[in-house]
């Protein structure tokens, strides 16, 4: 799994390319702790490269979620393949985070924060 | 590190979904044919006949064969005439009643697994029931194993419920359709979860008709709630092997039994890459 990290306007993107499994969370959530930790927790992360995701990877995105919402910030999901979302929708993930077509749209999902 | 560094112990959990859970022969040969072994198998309704038939080690293609003998459509005769002959109380209904004469069933399940028990399966195994009065879900680790799996696939309303010791049990799934949990509590590490959501239809006309689609609804909805939760709070990796049917496929569609152990053949091929990784240690 590779993880490139950067800002677009007021989000912070996560890129991942590869799967997030048991193999890779560990990775995957350093990579957004790092950021929460950092202060930048309105994250985006761009999934559109990533083929497969497990229980684990689930595990992941909820432990950057909890973090990110308890400082104010969230972390929404763009780009979603349908093998993902098919795993996000049966482990009901799907119901408790944003998700968007793309990394543009959830960006711009931000600024209407910012904008309140 | 969510695994540990050796002994991870893999599970397999076949969930409930009548005539669907035939896709677990199809995980079975690929599991054997790449030499993967299991450490412990968890099997719900449906599921268990397929569980318990994994934990005895049977041949694949015989265990085919016997699916095909076991679920011919004389199974469900008498269901139309005996639902009309409930609803208009011609007959008493009571909680041990079924629309379904079960003897035939109960013959075959005698054929398939003979006087043998869970203290014969090479793997060890758990069925899963429920408890017809309490609706408590109920583990049987022990006893024969044609009884096990006749209480398991109770289907509410349809087939009686069954007494194991003294207990009257009715469908696994009507407690835990996909009884992860079982897997976790036992210690396994990589879960394979095999699970199936019953098919919603787009035209009712009928009472039956309507009340089957609501059930489908409330299970399918139990089934996701449960298997969020295991999802969640597993602390290592629990591995989605839902195969995607390209039709429709009612409880009883037996003649579609090859095309479902493809199926699930197909849907095990996808994870054999991951599974392999995880399973070398070190």
């Amino acid at each position: 799994m590779d993880v490139v990290v950067y800002d677009e306007r007021q989000a912070t993107i996560i890129a991942v390319e590869g799967s997030i499994d048991a193999l890779t969370a560990d990775d995957f959530l350093q990579a957004m702790q790092a950021q929460i930790s950092g202060g930048r927790t309105r994250l985006v992360a761009d999934l559109s490269e990533v083929s497969y995701a497990s229980s684990a990877g689930l595990r992941a995105i909820l432990v950057a979620l909890k973090e990110s919402r308890q400082l104010g910030g969230d972390l929404r999901l763009a780009a979603v393949r349908k093998g993902v979302y098919r795993v996000l929708e049966l482990s009901g993930f799907n119901s408790i985070l944003k998700i968007y077509d793309d990394v543009e749209t959830a960006v711009a999902s931000y600024d209407e924060v910012a904008q309140a | 590190m969510t695994l540990p560094v050796t002994n991870r112990r893999l599970a397999l959990v076949i969930g409930s979904g009548s005539v669907k859970c035939a896709a677990a022969l199809g995980l079975w040969k690929v599991l054997q044919r790449e030499g993967i072994a299991l450490d412990m198998i968890v099997g719900c309704s449906g599921g268990s006949l397929y569980a318990a038939g994994i934990a005895l080690g049977e041949d694949v293609d015989r265990f085919v064969a016997s699916t095909l003998e076991m679920w011919t459509a004389d199974v469900m005769s008498g269901y139309g005439s005996n639902l009309r002959a409930a609803m208009s109380r011609e007959v008493a209904y009571t909680e041990r009643s079924g629309l379904i004469d079960d003897t035939l069933v109960w013959e075959r399940l005698c054929a398939t697994y003979g006087e043998k028990s869970f203290a014969d399966t090479r793997t060890p195994l758990a069925v899963v029931a429920t408890d017809f009065y309490s609706g408590e879900k109920v583990v049987l680790r022990e006893g024969r194993l044609a009884d096990a799996v006749r209480a398991s696939i109770a289907i509410p309303m349809i087939f009686p419920p069954w007494e194991v010791d003294g207990q009257l049990l009715t469908d696994g799934a009507v407690s835990d359709p996909l009884p992860v949990d079982v897997a976790i509590r036992e210690g396994a590490h990589i879960i394979l979860s095999m699970g199936f959501e019953l098919s919603l239809r787009r035209r009712m006309r009928s009472f039956n008709a309507v009340q089957t689609h609501l059930n489908a609804i409330y299970m399918n909805n139990l089934l996701r709630a449960s298997f969020a939760f295991y999802n969640a709070v597993h602390h290592a990796e629990i591995i989605t092997v839902w195969p995607e049917f390209d039709e429709v496929i009612s409880s009883f569609d037996v003649d579609k039994i090859p095309h479902i152990i493809a199926m699930g053949e197909k849907a095990a091929e996808e994870h054999v890459p991951y599974l392999k990784k995880l399973l070398q240690v070190g």
